[in-house]
């Protein structure tokens, strides 16, 4: 007798686990938002025809493009840090000044990015 | 001050599902939630159901997740919760009773990793001590101080995922052992961590750092003990 341990994502995504905690998330909605624009790309070129050149209108999308670079960008800034952190573990100890840091690289860099693809797509 | 205090109930002999049960209390900031949870069970409803012993928090036994994040009960002051408090069992292990888990998973865990002193060489020639220098003893000190609470278990994703992955508390112990200069057994216990369920599941989320009650960092012992198993190196 007992409660099953299953933990929902739900459950899981409500613990208050902090930066790190949520870098963590944001890191894995980045590997699946990659994962859906490769898939996406290849689908599309596999498939061909209308139905691929409506593929190839989605991910083209100005939208599309916003949010994968989010995607891409974030995994590749919290991955590097990761990376470094597994590599120097003295410099764990100052893990939430590295997450601040991380931050101060990808926010200016992720607006810059969405600037200059807004403007492009109204441009023309 | 005026608390209110939403408690996890489950009965196995009565519910079918788990519920929130919500208490109304006059505390002093400087109450202790295991005082709340006292309180209840004392004068409010004797069938509620958790563990506690030394209640100074050494013994470990009343970990629970308190407003949403692993605590001990015993050293989570109202001042520091807020007058609206909740309380849960720990995640990632079966309930048995309102906040009581079943711990059998984690201490299966702890085991794995020969949490124990292995020297089989002769003993000094005096055949009193293994001494080491106050340098090798500062070695692994931080990680002498697990109290087996499962704070930090409990709060780790891949955790959550498998019971099998064997979670930072057992990393911990595996650590006090492996840079121990006296212990000789560093390599198999690097070797049970190289598994699929060791040291390559941590993801690094340092929720087991922040949930550690005895503030030992965590995830730089498992850090140290990825580059030990990379490098060969326990320097």
């Amino acid at each position: 007798m007992g409660l099953n341990r299953n933990v929902s994502l739900n459950t899981g995504l409500q613990y208050k686990g902090r930066e790190p905690m949520l870098t963590f998330v944001l890191h894995r909605i980045g590997g699946l938002g990659i994962v859906v624009f490769v898939g996406t790309h290849i689908l599309s070129s596999f498939i061909g025809g209308q139905l691929g050149h409506a593929g190839n209108v989605v991910y083209e999308s100005w939208i599309f493009q916003i949010i994968i670079f989010f995607c891409a960008t974030f995994h590749a800034i919290n991955g590097l840090r990761i990376t470094i952190l597994d590599l120097w573990p003295p410099l764990i100890e100052h893990q939430r000044e590295a997450i601040w840091i991380e931050f101060a690289v990808f926010i200016p860099l992720y607006l810059i990015a969405v600037y200059v693809i807004i403007h492009t797509a109204l441009g023309g | 001050m005026q608390v209110t205090l939403k408690i996890f109930r489950f009965n196995p002999e009565v519910d079918k599902k788990w519920h929130y049960e919500t208490y109304t209390l006059d505390a002093p900031e400087t109450d202790r939630i295991l005082d709340l949870l006292e309180k209840v069970k004392g004068h409010v409803d004797g069938t509620l159901s958790f563990r506690r012993s030394c209640a100074h928090g050494v013994c470990g036994s009343d970990a629970l997740r308190i407003n949403g994040r692993n605590q001990l009960a015993c050293k989570t002051l109202v001042r520091d919760t807020g007058a609206k408090i909740t309380v849960e069992p720990l995640l990632g292990l079966k309930v048995i009773k309102d906040l009581i888990v079943d711990m059998k998973p984690f201490f299966d865990n702890y085991k794995t990793v020969l949490p124990y002193f292995i020297n089989d060489s002769p003993l000094p020639a005096d055949g009193k001590e293994r001494l080491q220098t106050i340098e090798q003893r500062a070695r692994f000190d931080e990680t002498t101080k697990c109290v087996l609470c499962a704070a930090c278990t409990t709060s780790c994703p891949s955790f959550w995922g498998s019971e099998t992955y064997l979670g930072p508390a057992a990393f911990v112990t595996a650590h006090r052992f492996i840079f121990d200069s006296r212990d000789e057994a560093a390599s198999e216990r690097l070797h049970i961590l190289s598994e699929t369920n060791g040291v390559a599941r941590c993801h690094t989320v340092y929720n087991c750092t922040m949930a550690c009650p005895r503030e030992i960092q965590i995830t730089k012992a498992i850090g140290e003990i990825k580059l030990a198993m990379i490098t060969g190196k326990l320097d």
